[in-house]
């Protein structure tokens, strides 16, 4: 019995090393050098945003070497997870191999995650520590003592209790931001899935009585800028391992789409400005820019929309890419 | 022989157009017909009460039942918390499960989900699967289960008591159809795979209960 428990430890530990000789060959020594332009301030909230992770395999592995190399210029604390954290099952074994090893040098300096569950993920996922959900599978969280609240959704699972918490929480946060994160995009171009709009008929009345701010979601595998809705921006970044080539479609919603490569984001929120970039797996800015936040908005009884982005030329800053 | 052939190509053409009008009725399912029990109509007359309401009421009462027994299950089970080796968490979920499996060895299909309360269901959850928006609702059901390029998901198997299959992904329960639904405790949950309703212990991850085709 304690022999074949040293041997299932050998074989870990053996797997964990060849994991990580893996990913050393995989990966170029040098990495071709990001041009970061976001404005670096000091005493600004810094954190990324990545999007259906959990596969292991090498694009998780390049955008994780990237999201570490970016770290040298742009020292982020946090990562937002957009959820899909562990594809085709929850061992230990895939613990380790779609989470805590790519993102080793980063757990190593001290960066925390923040998950949120994608239709992928057991729900169980919340009491893994490292994910910082605190046994819940929606909680909110204020890095340091900036203005700004987070608040992860499970939008897997959006009954009328989590829509009280969010309603309460939202009402007391208090907070200048507001910036709400999870897995189904409420608005969306992509072929595949498209705009969640039975989510959206519930979660948007509550974004737009308290003014919330920016939405990041993912489950579509690729990054998409939807143009401010109801003064709000969305982001879609779900392409962190996975990616569906060519399936943003044609739409109105569409501000800047990318569908050829694996990405990841950069934020940086400073006074009434959250700036971002977008990185692809070699490092390129596929997209780039600030959102303004006008005012501090009140609710409202009737649930009239507040602007709380400007409108024309409020995401500005320059594209690349598609 | 060329009258045979215009004949066969007018009828080919009147099947050609008449098939549309034929599917589009097929989409349109009647509303299931209330099914209460004689014994659920004569409590309802000799407490004055609606008879609905009474089917409501013993869903909450079987499902408070099922929570006894999970209670139970846990106050005996490692507990499930928070920690940084994710093994715990698999160790606690599958013990837990064992021991609700073990009290609930004779537990059988619509124990918790009668045949009155399934017609119920299915009733409560027709208005919002139907029409256009409702079209929409039973895409987003259908794409988180059989999404492009994640591969076939394990067959979830219909059975009391079985594990839901480790990697496949859980579908989105839709918050239209939630909010139509008699609220859960935090540990249990609706899944709805395929046209099949799955009330799922997420804590134990086992099958406490289902109803075949809840959708139409």
């Amino acid at each position: 019995m304690h022999r074949s428990f040293q041997a299932v430890i050998m074989r870990r530990s053996f797997s964990s090393a060849l994991l990580l000789l893996v990913l050393a060959l995989a990966m170029p020594a040098a990495l071709p050098a990001q041009n970061l332009t976001l404005p670096m301030r000091q005493g600004s909230v810094k954190f990324a945003v990545i999007g259906d992770t959990g596969t292991g395999d090498n694009h998780q592995l390049a955008i994780a070497k990237q999201l570490t190399s970016s770290r040298a210029t742009f020292p982020f604390d946090f990562v937002i997870m957009m959820g899909d954290n562990l594809y085709g099952g929850n061992s230990a074994k895939d613990y380790d191999k779609k989470f805590a090893l790519p993102y080793k040098p980063l757990l190593d300096g001290g960066v925390k995650f923040y998950a949120s569950l994608g239709n992928h993920d057991d729900p169980s996922e919340r009491f893994y520590k490292l994910f910082n959900m605190n046994g819940e599978r929606y909680y909110s969280f204020k890095p340091g003592n900036a203005s700004v609240r987070f608040f992860a959704l499970d939008s897997n699972y959006m009954d009328d209790k989590q829509l009280k918490w969010l309603d309460d929480q939202l009402a007391a946060s208090g907070s200048d931001w507001k910036i709400c994160f999870f897995h189904h995009p409420p608005y969306s171009s992509g072929e595949a899935h498209g705009s969640d709009t039975t989510l959206r008929d519930q979660v948007e009345p509550v974004f737009v009585k308290y003014g919330v701010n920016v939405v990041f979601t993912g489950h579509e595998h690729f990054y998409e800028r939807i143009k401010p809705q109801k003064g709000i921006a969305y982001f879609i970044a779900g392409s962190s391992a996975k990616l569906r080539e060519g399936n943003i479609g044609s739409s109105d919603l569409e501000a800047k789409g990318f569908d050829q490569g694996y990405t990841f984001m950069l934020v940086e929120i400073t006074g009434d400005d959250m700036y971002y970039q977008t990185l692809s797996e070699t490092g390129k800015t596929i997209d780039s820019g600030s959102v303004h936040r006008v005012g501090k908005v009140e609710p409202t009884p009737n649930r009239t929309a507040q602007p709380v982005v400007a409108t024309g030329g409020a995401t500005k800053g320059q594209t690349t890419g598609k | 022989m060329k009258v045979i052939r215009s004949f066969g190509v007018i009828a080919l053409a009147c099947a050609t157009l008449a098939a549309p009008a034929a599917a589009q009725k097929k989409a349109a399912p009647k509303p299931p017909k209330p099914q209460i029990s004689d014994a659920t109509r004569q409590k309802a007359a000799d407490t004055n009460a609606n008879p609905e309401a009474l089917v409501l009421v013993n869903f909450q009462k079987r499902v408070d039942a099922y929570m006894a027994i999970h209670k139970a299950a846990a106050k005996d089970s490692l507990p499930i918390k928070q920690t940084s080796n994710p093994a715990e968490i698999k160790a606690a979920q599958e013990a837990l499960g064992a021991k609700i499996r073990a009290a609930r060895a004779d537990a059988k299909p619509g124990e918790i989900l009668t045949p009155e309360i399934r017609n119920k269901f299915r009733r409560l959850m027709y208005p919002v699967v139907q029409g256009t928006a409702g079209r929409e609702t039973k895409e987003e059901l259908n794409e988180d289960i059989h999404e492009r390029d994640e591969g076939i998901p394990k067959k979830v198997p219909l059975k009391v008591n079985a594990t839901y299959p480790e990697g496949n992904p859980l579908p989105t329960t839709p918050p239209n159809v939630l909010l139509n639904l008699p609220k859960l405790p935090e540990e249990l949950e609706y899944r709805i795979l395929d046209k099949n309703l799955i009330l799922r212990d997420v804590q134990a991850n086992i099958i406490v209960d289902f109803i075949p085709n809840a959708i139409q």
